[in-house]
């Protein structure tokens, strides 16, 4: 009887190609899970839940390097063959479709009907939906539009004891039951695996344009984009980024800071916002780049794809209020690269791993408990040396009951998100 | 004598003055603006947070229920102590906090009115989204309970995605700060999004983080009048095709245009087979022109007449016709019961059609007055309580036009909530399953069942809704013209 016990691994074994492209922070999967239906999906994560044997889940693997490093990792589970677009009535301003889809394919179908969910996630021809709702990964007009949890309306996902449970629907208002989408939002799938998703989708503005200014000193690009998130006419998206990372992504101006300003709405009002951006420069000491920028898509897509980071540094994310974001950026030194978003109060900044306990320890005091630092991004070796997450948040207790409820056997990314769980 | 010790421990918290138990006194508190009602064991008025955190305690440990309330506008019963304990009520903790328009925020304690903290903001060039027709007596702790929307939240979303922080009690006497508060996100699992609209079930809100929002330069509105709600719900989905962004599109049909305009002669016509109210908020030099286009596509789609409001006081007297819709139908009937089907926008012409041969079946009158940009339908029927076996007929009218919206892809609530009214109906939208996640979380909260219980949830066992009996002689739920009812 006993010898039945030995666990027999749900899904296909892979050779050692296949372990090394799916591996995660140095830990190889031995099998791998592809499920083709949401409900094949499903059963595997109860056969996995039945082993405890434990799942890191894959989307596109854009952020896969986000959170702590697993605590077991024996099953590969990718969603990449749900990819479904299930529905799109255009006059209802709302989609539905399977986790694994590409946010770049369905993008490409909302825009053929002038559409589109105002989120912007790097490397949107990897990502999937799923993961952009795991990573909770808006992009760069989060302040103007909302994040994620502001766009979706509708899931399913599929919980370890082999469930799938919907929450939410294909309305734009609907207060029905819990809002669970926003429990799995940025929970990195420690809770259930994402299969299907239901979005709003807006009306692509009439208009864009991109204003560059520039500035000698930080603090001054900084309130000038304070400055414009707080009027009616704010831009769609507001960085400011240091030399270098101006250079990265694609412009060789020598300014020592940038403030880049992605304008939209109607084609009188962008006009006018224009207008209302360039004074804002001027009012805090910057110049306004009279060129038009270059290749303004390109340029968004590489600052976008830049907050990605880099394989072989670390890359450092705070979030605090529109005002305390200052203080948190200046203590990063000069070796440091600084990508800010004053409108949401927001900023990566990316050091050689042999800086990072240092900076990591100076920016936290710096928050000052009004916001937090958090890895995104950090070489294998140094994962175990960074706290990725910083003391868990609040409500903590609750969280890990909630896993503890959902997650009983804890197969489900273990040990990678806030405090462990 | 168990409850005797209750009032005194409670007593002991709060204070004398502010814990009650005495039936005359607790009476005041069995209703909100739905039908049912239920009487309280006990009415504490806390003043602070920690005192509704001992408070939520205390309850646990006698095992006695707890349901919050401040507005009690709730119109699907979600405030009515259905099996009594204590209600927790917020009259006392009504301040704004703070307000922080450097960093976008206000904080505001659960008895806020939502209208009072628009109206401090205001003058500032602020203001607070979400507009709930019930803002003047609605309060923000209430908005976060039922994730309310209003007429805004076609194009600004509902309470939620103006929600940046909670601070919560929970049974345990804990006191929580949740959420991102000043900041814009926090890792961990998005508690504070997942407490708004839970409707009191799993935590009671404390204090609250709002997000501010500029003031738009201009709001113009619309009113174009049609023959039929056909064709404006065809012209509803011609200006959202047309790449315009409106910021609210009302619909009156032709019942509900005879009441409002009795009840406040804001100039709606009275032989308008249904009317739109649309608005748009933007700049000056853009907003005319863009009210100009949304005016062609209702021309384009048969509108026969449609018509700018000139100045302020028009655009207000529009809306406050069309805000007070509710209480003005007391002039065409003396009760009348409101539900709060969603549909997708596209489905609107096949529901209001199906809507008007179910009155045309029954012999009862039904208004429809709704968020038609949104697809959020609130047809109200319109009945005499007094009349032997009416309310009954009604109650099944309204589980049939909750089928009907739920058949259609959409939803049986979009705003007011499930609350007691409709915990059996959320089956039309919700499988076994789907329930049993939510209930899973709702006990991570409250294991003992005592927050608000008998809302959302269906009844145990799966038995059939309780028969809710209006009591003779009741007042409340009759809307006569000096009542205030909202939707």
């Amino acid at each position: 009887m006993k010898a039945q016990v030995s666990r027999v691994l749900p899904g296909q074994e892979i050779g050692v190609d296949e372990q090394r492209e799916l591996a995660v922070d140095g830990l190889t999967p031995a099998r791998v899970m592809r499920p083709q239906s949401p409900q094949e999906l499903a059963e595997g994560l109860q056969a996995l839940s039945a082993t405890s044997a434990a799942a890191v889940v894959h989307g596109g693997d854009t952020q896969i390097g986000l959170g702590s490093r697993p605590a077991r990792y024996d099953v590969a589970l990718s969603t990449t063959r749900l990819s479904r677009l299930l529905e799109h009535e255009p006059a209802d301003l709302t989609c539905r479709a399977e986790a694994g889809m590409r946010v770049g394919d369905l993008q490409a179908i909302l825009r053929a009907h002038g559409q589109r969910v105002p989120l912007d996630p790097p490397r949107p021809e990897k990502a999937t939906l799923g993961g952009m709702v795991a990573a909770n990964s808006s992009g760069l007009s989060r302040a103007r539009y909302g994040g994620v949890r502001d766009w979706v309306i509708g899931i399913a996902v599929a919980y370890p004891n082999g469930v799938i449970a919907r929450a939410g629907g294909k309305v734009v208002k609907n207060v029905a039951g819990y809002d669970l989408m926003k429990l799995h939002t940025g929970a990195l799938g420690t809770l259930g695996v994402i299969v299907e998703l239901n979005f709003k989708v807006q009306t692509t503005p009439e208009a864009d344009d991109t204003m560059l200014g520039h500035f000698d000193q930080r603090g001054d690009a900084l309130a000038a984009g304070r400055w414009l998130a707080r009027q009616y006419l704010a831009p769609a998206a507001i960085t400011v980024l240091d030399r270098e990372v101006l250079q990265e992504c694609g412009l060789t101006a020598d300014w020592r800071w940038t403030l880049a300003i992605r304008l939209e709405g109607y084609r009188r009002e962008v006009e006018i916002a224009r207008d209302q951006a360039a004074a804002a420069v001027r009012d805090h000491a910057g110049r306004v780049e009279s060129e038009p920028a270059p290749a303004p898509a390109r340029f968004w897509e590489s600052v976008r794809d830049w907050t990605l980071g880099q394989d072989e540094a670390v890359l450092l994310y705070a979030t605090t209020s529109l005002s305390g974001l200052s203080p948190v950026i200046d203590v990063a030194g000069s070796d440091s690269r600084v990508m800010a978003e004053p409108a949401s109060g927001t900023a990566y900044v990316r050091v050689a791993p042999g800086a990072a306990v240092g900076l990591l320890d100076r920016m936290r005091g710096a928050v000052k408990g009004s916001g937090q630092v958090v890895v995104r991004r950090a070489p294998t070796a140094s994962k175990d040396e960074l706290d990725i997450f910083g003391p868990p948040p609040p409500g903590f207790a609750l969280m890990r009951e909630l896993k503890r409820t959902l997650d009983p056997n804890a197969i489900l990314n273990p040990g990678r998100f806030v405090g462990g769980i | 004598m168990e409850s005797e010790r209750l009032s005194r421990r409670l007593k002991a918290v709060v204070g004398e003055r502010y814990a009650f138990t005495d039936p005359y006194e607790v009476r005041l508190y069995q209703y909100d603006a739905s039908p049912e009602t239920a009487l309280p064991d006990a009415v504490v008025i806390p003043g602070s947070a920690e005192e509704v955190a001992q408070v939520a305690r205390i309850c646990a440990e006698e095992g006695v229920p707890i349901v919050a309330r401040s507005g009690a506008s709730s119109l699907c019963g979600g405030t009515v102590p259905v099996e009594g304990g204590v209600v927790i009520t917020f009259a006392r903790m009504d301040h704004i906090l703070e307000i922080d328009l450097e960093n976008l925020r206000a904080v505001v304690e659960p008895g806020v009115v939502n209208l009072a903290l628009s109206q401090v903001l205001r003058p500032r060039g602020f203001y607070y989204v979400p507009d709930p027709s019930s803002q003047g007596a609605c309060t923000i702790g209430g908005n976060v309970g039922t994730n309310a929307g209003g007429p805004h939240t076609l194009l600004y979303g509902v309470t939620v995605n103006h929600v940046t922080g909670l601070e919560v009690a929970l049974t345990t006497g804990e006191l929580l700060q949740l959420g991102p508060g000043k900041a814009s996100e926090l890792s961990g699992y998005d508690l504070t999004g997942l407490l708004c609209g839970s409707e009191g079930t799993m935590a009671i809100v404390t204090k609250i983080w709002v997000r501010l929002t500029p003031v738009p330069p201009v709001s113009k509105t619309l009113l174009a009048v049609f023959d039929d709600v056909t064709t404006a719900s065809n012209a509803v989905s011609t200006v959202i095709a047309s790449g315009i962004l409106p910021a609210a599109i009302e619909m009156m049909d032709h019942l509900s245009i005879q009441a409002v305009e009795a009840a406040s002669h804001a100039g709606y016509p009275l032989d308008a087979g249904a009317v739109l109210l649309l608005e748009v908020d933007g700049i000056a030099e853009v907003a005319g022109d863009v009210a100009r286009r949304m005016a062609e596509c209702c021309r384009a789609e048969g509108a026969r007449e449609v018509r700018l409001a000139r100045d302020e006081a028009e655009r207000q007297a529009l809306w406050k016709g069309r805000k007070g819709a509710f209480s003005a139908m007391g002039r065409l009937s003396p009760d009348f019961y409101v539900m709060d089907g969603v549909v997708p926008r596209t489905r609107l012409p096949a529901t209001l059609d199906a809507i008007g041969k179910i009155s045309e079946r029954t012999g009862f009158k039904i208004c429809n007055v709704f968020h038609a940009g949104d697809g959020n339908l609130h047809p109200l029927v319109l009945f005499d309580g007094f009349k032997e076996g009416e309310y009954e007929q009604v109650l099944r009218i309204g589980d049939e036009i909750l089928k009907l919206c739920a058949d259609q892809g959409g939803s049986i609530t979009g705003e007011h909530g499930i609350g007691l009214e409709k915990r059996e109906n959320i089956r039309y939208v919700f499988s076994d399953q789907d329930l049993s996640v939510m209930d899973q979380v709702r006990r991570v909260f409250d294991p003992g069942l005592r927050m608000n219980p008998g809302k959302v949830f269906p009844a145990a066992g799966g038995e059939a809704k309780p028969a809710v009996r209006m009591p003779a002689g009741k007042t409340t739920g009759r809307a006569g013209p000096g009542d205030e009812i909202w939707v």
